[in-house]
């Protein structure tokens, strides 16, 4: 069994080079390849742990990316969550000081919607892969993948809050249906 | 050196007098605030709307550029909006007042799962919870989808990642090393075939 520590460093060294890859879909896109990495290459987290983790961060105040943190949290202990966090952050941080400095307005408007459009097929594979990759171990059961349906369609469909569905979900799975 | 058209203007431009701690507040609140993505929504309304520290134009620049570059998002908008208007110690009072608080109560839920984590009755919700919280990622990504243009570039690039990152389940870093320059210089042939750019 690694130490605490060892899984703390390996987590950062991995984490801020995919910190980096965060393109376009931002950082939830980073889901799958961490879940590889945790789960399927390490054995630090079992699929379950994975997936609350990133359900429990979507319902907490906060940007969404903090997810990280509590993938750290499980796989090192408090170590893990800083070290998940600091490598998230801070690597995408000093590339964008750098380039806010070279920047003018007119080449950061006009590069940066040439780029956004051009990235723009990456991220939407790269979410699709997310979603794909949870609902792997999320929709398990039959309930659980109509609940996952019928959420999509009552988004698409609807002007409504995510959380309110996240929050009626807490309720049909208290039942025991899911 | 800063110039009078960079992204970061120079310190003797006009600019609203804001004070490190108010920038610290106003971020502070809007890391509480953002349950659940829609960060630039949040950030607009308080910043450009509510408290005009930055007009239209200024905030959309910036947007556009903490967008397109790696990271999250909620971050690269703090650093800029904080860097715009008190330079670098701005800029990192503004990402550790967004992260920081929202650290703390991640970390807190997160032990609380440590500990309760093994009930039957949280299993249970939480099972509930995930459904739903897959159901609004897939619902994202089926939005983002249907603004892409309609050509092959997009249906490949797009098709390509899904199925080799999420079915296929192959490491992201080569993937997003190989697919990002060929996704960037096929969009700038396209673009230059439709004569927009020389």
């Amino acid at each position: 069994m690694d130490s605490q520590e060892s899984i703390a460093g390996t987590l950062f060294l991995h984490f801020a080079m995919l910190s980096m890859m965060a393109i376009g879909g931002g950082v939830i896109s980073l889901a799958p390849d961490m879940q590889r990495f945790v789960v399927d290459a390490h054995h630090w987290l079992s699929n379950e742990n994975f997936v609350a983790a990133f359900t429990i961060a979507q319902v907490s105040p906060g940007p969404n990316f903090l997810f990280a943190t509590l993938v750290g949290l499980q796989a090192a202990g408090w170590l893990g969550a800083l070290a998940a966090t600091v490598a998230i952050v801070i690597p995408p941080a000093i590339l964008t000081v750098v380039v806010l400095r070279a920047s003018t307005r007119r080449s950061g408007n006009r590069y940066g919607r040439m780029l956004k459009a051009a990235l723009a097929p990456l991220s939407v594979g790269m979410i699709l892969a997310t979603a794909w990759s949870l609902a792997r171990v999320a929709d398990s059961s039959w309930g659980a993948a109509v609940l996952t349906a019928a959420t999509v369609v009552i988004l698409l469909t609807r002007k409504i809050n995510p959380l309110w569905l996240i929050a009626a979900g807490a309720l049909i799975g208290m039942t025991g249906w899911i | 050196m800063a110039t009078d058209n960079s992204i970061l203007p120079d310190a003797d431009l006009p600019r609203p007098n804001v004070s490190l701690m108010a920038l610290l507040g106003a971020f502070v609140r809007l890391g509480m605030a953002t349950f659940g993505g829609g960060v630039q929504a949040w950030v607009h309304r308080d910043i450009v709307v509510k408290r005009r520290w930055l007009d239209e134009k200024e905030f959309l620049s910036g947007l556009t550029v903490a967008q397109v570059l790696p990271g999250a998002n909620p971050v690269n908008i703090a650093l800029y909006v904080g860097m715009r208007l008190r330079g670098g110690i701005g800029g990192a009072i503004a990402v550790l007042g967004m992260v920081i608080p929202a650290f703390c109560v991640i970390l807190v839920l997160g032990y609380l799962y440590r500990t309760y984590g093994h009930f039957e009755i949280v299993h249970f919700v939480l099972a509930g919870m995930a459904a739903a919280a897959v159901g609004a990622t897939l619902q994202m990504g089926i939005k983002v989808a249907g603004r892409l243009p309609r050509n092959v570039m997009a249906a490949v690039v797009a098709g390509g990642c899904f199925a080799v990152v999420g079915i296929l389940r192959w490491p992201m870093v080569p993937v997003v090393v190989v697919a990002a320059p060929i996704s960037i210089a096929w969009a700038f042939l396209l673009e230059r075939k439709a004569g927009n750019v020389r």
